[in-house]
């Protein structure tokens, strides 16, 4: 990278705008609700509801391509399917987990590979679109839908109000569960407006970024963060740091490089993480 | 002396699912009691916890608690169930005990945590208040957990094998604090417990439980604590002994297997 293409990336701010405000937002908020799924040890379910949310998608599409549903294909609207699926998947984990009577872990990987298998299939019978999908699964998108930058910001806010309300409640019921029930909290619907949350800003910021950038920014911001401090405000506080500055970076570096979008948005935040990784290392080392 | 009663178990079938462990449980507990509940594992102390504190309903019968003002329970379980991740200090886990006297959608206020650095100072431990509590020793960990029962000002605490993995100086402090605490403070005490001389030492009823062989006794120590009782639940020759007024447990050593 040179000056040159630094004021040319300055110049073309007009470019670069709405996919940077909206991948900041994104960034932050799946920063945030990243601590949760890292605490629970759910790091799959980012995987699994982006993945939901990129079926949905997928699904709208093929609806939409089929000449006996043409009236209705201006009226089936991609983001609405996703969020719809995303947030019955984000239920139905919350409320019926033990349904499979099998692990956690094997319930998430049953949606996650489903969800994938699903997506692939439907993206081979559908030729139009196959690009559009394929933006969706990876984030090669380099420009947003002008009405993202609305939805983005304005569910992110509504998700950190919720947050704000009941933060205590929600780290009550992660940590511990058990005290939370003698306590008469209400430790199911609790985790259930946590996970709707999660799931609903995965679908919105899925559709914006990708299905990869916004699993690597809910688990790795997080994780960078875990390693650096042991508060937990800061956690989320450094988590949300990281978030942005790994969309942000990320997207700046694939603008001047001419690098897929949400694949360098991922690297980024994997480098964050490495990062965290050598400066705690480098810190015991000093102190002994 | 006539002391309040607190619980009454009053023919209650207790169990999961509809499968009754005992049938016909009559059990009453009264205020400043120390109860101590033993038997083996999987014996069913902890479906008796769980149905004292009105976590499962029982089968049939009813559990009765007292009626002028509800009860609040303090609990203390067992310190390795706490998932290490979480990065969460001290003074915050203490006031997360405290959190039975905060509702919903409101946070912890400037008079809770006043609560918390209290209870931390009864515990001995308010040096340690920004330490991660992951970081604690076995010791300091049970310290913190007593003081977050007692954040909630709980007329009972419960206690889930608070000693174990303790070596002897350990559990003799945080038995002795148990008992200073719960004099100071006239509270009632159920603590589950496989030391059967702790139990003794400190306890002055006892609960013993055994689902496998039908054995559900409930009384003051010197009539419930026999050698016949112990020696049919845990399947070994156990004797008691008084020494020094107090009781001892011996198992035979090369106990003979029943």
């Amino acid at each position: 990278m040179d000056i040159s293409s630094f004021g040319e990336f300055i110049k073309s701010y007009f470019l670069w705008r709405d996919p940077m405000i909206v991948g900041a937002v994104s960034g932050a908020i799946c920063g945030f609700l990243g601590v949760y799924v890292v605490l629970r040890r759910i790091v799959f379910v980012g995987a699994m509801l982006s993945q939901v949310s990129s079926f949905g998608v997928a699904l709208a599409f093929y609806i939409g391509g089929f000449s006996a549903f043409s009236s209705l294909g201006s009226m089936i609207d991609p983001f609405a399917i996703s969020l719809i699926m995303t947030a019955l998947a984000a239920l139905f984990f919350a409320l019926k987990k033990d349904f499979f009577r099998i692990s956690q872990e094997g319930a998430i990987g049953f949606g996650y590979l489903l969800a994938s298998g699903a997506v692939v299939i439907i993206g081979n019978l559908i030729t139009h679109e196959a690009h559009d999908i394929a933006d969706i699964l990876f984030g090669s998108a380099v420009v947003v839908d002008p009405k993202e930058v609305y939805i983005v910001p304005a569910v992110a806010f509504f998700s950190i109000l919720i947050h704000c309300i009941f933060f205590k409640d929600f780290i009550f019921v992660s940590f511990d569960p058990e005290t939370a029930q003698l306590f008469k909290y209400p430790v199911r619907i609790l985790n259930t407006v946590l996970l709707l949350t999660v799931g609903i800003v995965i679908a919105v910021t899925t559709r914006a970024l990708g299905a990869l950038p916004v699993f690597g920014l809910t688990v790795l911001p997080p994780l960078t963060a875990l390693f650096l401090t042991e508060s937990l405000n800061r956690v989320f506080i450094l988590s949300v740091l990281i978030g942005v500055l790994s969309a942000g970076l990320g997207y700046f570096f694939s603008f001047i490089l001419s690098l897929p979008t949400g694949a360098s948005i991922t690297t980024c935040a994997a480098l964050f993480f490495l990062i965290g990784i050598c400066w705690r290392e480098i810190k015991l080392l000093v102190l002994t | 002396m006539n002391l309040p009663l607190l619980i009454k178990l009053e023919n209650a079938a207790i169990g999961y699912d509809k499968r009754e462990f005992f049938d016909s449980i009559n059990l009453s507990i009264k205020q400043g009691e120390f109860w101590g509940i033993i038997g083996p594992n999987g014996g069913g102390k902890t479906t008796l916890l769980k149905t004292i504190l009105g976590l499962i309903p029982p089968v049939s019968g009813k559990v009765h608690y007292r009626e002028d003002e509800p009860l609040t329970f303090g609990y203390v379980p067992q310190r390795e169930k706490f998932d290490h991740i979480f990065p969460i200090s001290v003074s915050e886990f203490v006031a997360m005990g405290r959190y039975i006297r905060i509702p919903v959608g409101r946070g912890v206020k400037k008079e809770d945590w006043k609560i918390v650095m209290s209870c931390l100072e009864r515990v001995e431990i308010p040096h340690l208040k920004d330490r991660p509590f992951r970081s604690l020793s076995g010791g300091e960990k049970q310290r913190s957990l007593l003081a977050h029962a007692l954040a909630g000002e709980p007329d009972i605490l419960i206690l889930d094998e608070p000693t174990a993995s303790m070596d002897i100086k350990g559990e003799t402090a945080i038995m002795e604090l148990l008992g200073r605490i719960k004099e100071k403070d006239k509270l009632t005490v159920l603590m589950v417990s496989h030391f059967l001389n702790t139990v003794a030492r400190f306890a002055d009823h006892v609960v013993v439980v055994d689902k496998d062989s039908g054995v559900f006794s409930a009384g003051i120590m010197e009539e419930v604590f026999s050698g016949e009782t112990l020696s049919r639940i845990f399947g070994l020759d156990v004797t008691i002994e008084q020494v020094a007024g107090k009781m001892r447990i011996y198992a035979a050593v090369g106990g003979r297997d029943r």
